[in-house]
């Protein structure tokens, strides 16, 4: 069964990342790199145990185009579509694992993820099951 | 840029990584902001702390970075103004030509070649493609571009700003453009090279006779285009003709920057070495296939070239070639330098003959170069005091200031002949 784990992070957050203070307080170089060395760590993990799929960190925010308008076929092009507040998708693995309990035990460990306190009062992660076939989306 | 090797090491780079950019973020008009700034920063700080050990991966992060600073307040202002940046689809994007859609990995050299074409759009004034592509592509900052056009910098500023904002409405993709139109959009290229080279070899105003950085750039890029494109006879033939050309540039100009005609120059000047690489590129495109305009011009620049003394020049060729040339691309120039070597074969008289015919033409009748070469034909036939107007007439109708000088010495000393 594979399972999507989500992250997600504003724009300011990204800045934040970046060492800049935009609302977010400024990561130091240390907890940059700290928090890299914990990725780097938790993905090799999963590698070894044959669970991940595949995992990515999407660029920051402003690099959004939102296509609009698709249903009556005049697309519209919106160039960074979000608030800089707002929490978009940051991030995501697919795991495939023996259930979502499993999955959601993946997940937790990422609440071990060093990170500056601030940032980590409001972070969360989603973990949705992955539509196999077009069946489980039969209601 | 003041240190020479970094500028040296930053300009091929220049392009990559704003094609690398673009690939991957859009943002055409922004990106070529960030990697601008990429290149100011690279140009301060590696004299300084040494170069990296990946500099193009380190413009482009820098650049990368950049851009997203850019975007961000780009877009927190017009959050702010209540205003949504939006854009409809070009219809290319829903229905693209079925070429475009090239799998594999693109490499640098395309990239190079997409700007290159993006900038030479046919949205943009041949002035606008002329400034677009020496930044984007060239790498030279706004205030060089500015000084080798004698023009503000804040007025090529914006002739930029504007330039890539007609970029970004036309909305062309960053890719190749389609099979059926590359031909077309290739001799548009070519043809800003080619201006860009004249710009700097015959400069059409200012105090000095040559620009020599800006033909020098132009043959950098023709160099770049050929190498990207090494079959093509156009290609070829431009980058020939430039290096065919700028081969006499030090044999044009006198002692006190005078303008010296080619048949008084000193041919010991002549810069063998670009002759022999032009000679060797024209004979090879010449051999393979219908030769366009850049191929004539080049072999026209060769037969020249290839003179030991002006009387040496084999004159019958050249005329030959002209007419060539005016066969495929039939202008008033081709016509009047055709009639130069037609008096140089048959006589002044007959040359004459046909410059009578060019005068009606209102496109050069009131061009310098006309009424300069009826002074030298009217010269040769020996009338001294109709030469002498119409060396005055040239004069009077040039703007740049080593031309003046010379057609004004040229009546001069026929008047004192007399």
């Amino acid at each position: 069964m594979k399972y999507m784990i989500l992250t997600y992070a504003s724009q300011q957050d990204y800045d934040g990342m970046a060492g800049k203070a935009t609302g977010k307080p400024a990561w130091s170089a240390q907890d940059f790199a700290a928090m890299g060395e914990f990725m780097v760590a938790f993905n090799k993990e999963l590698e070894e145990s044959g669970e991940l799929v595949e995992t990515r960190g999407l660029a920051a925010p402003v690099h959004t185009r939102r296509i609009a308008g698709l249903i009556n076929g005049l697309p519209v092009v919106t160039d960074g579509p979000y608030a800089e507040t707002q929490e978009v998708l940051a991030g995501y693995w697919i795991v495939e694992c023996q259930s979502f309990d499993r999955a959601t035990e993946i997940a937790a460990r990422l609440a071990k993820c060093p990170v500056p306190d601030l940032v980590a009062a409001d972070a969360y992660a989603d973990v949705r099951p992955i539509a196999e076939s077009g069946a489980d989306l039969d209601v | 840029m003041s240190d020479a090797w970094v500028e040296d090491l930053l300009r091929p780079l220049a392009p990559q990584v704003l094609g690398a950019v673009v690939r991957r973020y859009g943002h055409f008009d922004t990106a070529e902001e960030a990697v601008q700034e990429a290149l100011l920063a690279a140009a301060t700080q590696w004299p300084r702390d040494g170069v990296p050990d990946n500099p193009r991966g380190w413009l482009i992060t820098v650049a990368a970075r950049r851009l997203t600073d850019l975007l961000r307040s780009e877009q927190a202002r017009r959050r702010r103004e209540d205003a949504v940046a939006t854009w409809t689809l070009p219809e290319q994007w829903l229905a693209p030509a079925a070429d475009a859609r090239v799998a594999g990995r693109a490499s640098d050299a395309d990239d190079t070649l997409i700007l290159l074409f993006m900038c030479c759009h046919p949205a943009l004034s041949a002035a606008s493609q002329i400034a677009l592509t020496l930044r984007a592509v060239g790498g030279l900052t706004t205030a060089e571009v500015a000084r080798a056009f004698l023009v503000p910098e804040a007025t090529m500023a914006r002739r930029i700003g504007r330039a890539k904002q007609r970029i970004k409405d036309s909305g062309v993709p960053f890719a190749m453009p389609a099979a059926a139109e590359r031909a077309e959009r290739l001799g548009a290229v070519l043809h800003v090279l080619y201006l860009i080279f004249n710009e700097g070899y015959a400069s059409t105003s200012g105090p000095s006779l040559q620009r020599t950085e800006l033909a020098a750039e132009a043959i950098r890029l023709a160099r770049l285009v050929h190498r990207l494109l090494p079959s093509d006879g156009e290609v070829t033939g431009l980058l020939a003709l430039t290096l065919l050309t700028d081969a006499r540039r030090l044999a044009r100009t006198g002692p006190d920057g005078e303008l010296v005609p080619m048949a008084e120059q000193d041919r010991s000047r002549w810069n063998a070495q670009a002759i022999a690489e032009g000679v060797a590129l024209i004979t090879s495109a010449l051999g393979s296939g219908p030769a366009g305009p850049y191929q004539l011009q080049a072999a026209i620049a060769a037969v020249h070239d290839e003179a030991a003394s002006a009387e040496a020049t084999d004159w019958p060729q050249i005329m030959a070639l002209y007419e060539l040339l005016m066969r495929i691309s039939d202008n008033p120039m081709v016509r009047l330098n055709h009639a130069v070597a037609v008096a140089m074969v048959h006589g002044a008289r007959v040359g004459l003959e046909l410059l009578e015919k060019l005068s009606t033409d209102d496109r050069l009748a009131e061009d310098h170069r006309l009424h300069a070469v009826r002074g030298h034909l009217l010269e040769m036939a020996g009338d001294h005091p109709a030469a002498c107007a119409a060396y005055q007439a040239a004069a009077d109708r040039t703007r740049s200031l080593p031309q003046q000088r010379y057609l004004n010495a040229r009546a001069a000393r026929l008047t004192v002949d007399r």
